[in-house]
């Protein structure tokens, strides 16, 4: 058998090709490669290529009995959407992040993300009068309250300015939802 | 240089017809791959270029455009038959009508051009 027939073989039994499948590949291409010798037509022209393992992969996945490779295009579309969760992740946790980690820094917090809570019923609303600005939010976003707002502060403020909440409404206590989602107004002042 | 970029663009247009050639001397009698090979070549076509007959053969069988059995060759080992199925020919048949109707197309635009090779 030549040497170009028996690197398909090992081609063939590397991809996985059933040995029935190899066997008859390899038989009808030395039938055809004999024939060609003696009508003096080289094996080259008959097999196109020059290599051997590419052209028994190409075979085999031709006749799909190998799975066809995973293409370059559909390689670089996943590192796309890849690309994509992760910036999708980024704007999604950073607000969370920014407002959890925002004790010593400067973000600038103008209104409270809404909370939808639909249970319990009952939400426990903390006092946070005479706590520092930034912790005071911190914990009145972690409450379970449906909205804050901070008032006098429309562009917002930032957590370096030392600002405590001088007021707030309502109070700290339980307080019934009934229906109507619990929105904590704080009002800040100078430390 | 000029002689590879010629060959490659036979090459090329071959690719998308040469299936169609392939249908073409099996759909009256079948044929093995050698054979397949010689027939291409009495009618005109003497080399099918890069690639090989066999991986096309190969997807012919797969898509059920070609039907195989074995048989006895003249003095030689059992051969792997072709010949065209009735799938196959229906593709033969609507291939064969757009193959006249790019070649009529592409021929209104390049017949025109009266230029020698350098």
């Amino acid at each position: 058998m030549p040497a170009f027939i028996e690197e398909c073989r090992y081609e063939w039994k590397r991809l996985g090709v059933p040995d029935a499948m190899a066997d008859e590949m390899a038989a009808e291409l030395e039938a055809d490669l004999v024939e060609a010798e003696a009508d003096g037509v080289s094996a080259a022209e008959i097999l196109g290529e020059s290599d051997p393992r590419r052209f028994a992969a190409t075979w085999a996945t031709e006749r799909g009995l190998v799975s066809q490779p995973p293409q370059k295009g559909s390689r670089k579309r996943w590192i796309w959407v890849a690309v994509g969760l992760v910036v999708i992740a980024f704007f999604v946790l950073f607000p969370a992040f920014a407002l959890i980690g925002s004790g010593s820094g400067s973000v600038s917090i103008v209104r409270g993300t809404p909370i939808q809570v639909t249970s319990p019923r009952r939400v426990n609303v903390p006092n946070v009068i005479g706590k520092k600005a930034c912790k005071a939010v911190r914990v009145v976003a972690r409450s379970g309250v449906d909205d804050w707002r901070i008032a006098g502060h429309q562009h917002g403020f930032s957590c370096k300015e030392h600002l405590i909440v001088v007021g707030q409404s309502p109070a700290g206590h339980v307080v019934r939802r009934d229906g109507h989602p619990v929105i904590v107004r704080l009002r800040l002042g100078r430390s | 240089m000029r002689r590879m970029a010629n060959e490659s663009r036979r090459s090329q247009m071959l690719r998308g017809v040469l299936d169609l050639c392939l249908l073409a001397v099996i759909v009256d009698e079948p044929a093995y791959g050698y054979e397949m090979t010689r027939r291409l070549g009495e009618r005109g076509l003497p080399t099918v270029g890069e690639g090989s007959i066999y991986p096309l053969l190969g997807r012919l069988e797969r898509d059920g455009l070609v039907a195989t059995h074995r048989a006895a060759s003249d003095g030689g080992p059992p051969r792997k038959y072709y010949r065209a199925s009735p799938s196959g020919r229906r593709a033969l048949a609507e291939g064969v009508r757009a193959w006249h109707e790019v070649r009529g197309e592409v021929d209104s635009v390049l017949a025109t051009i009266e230029l020698e090779v350098p």
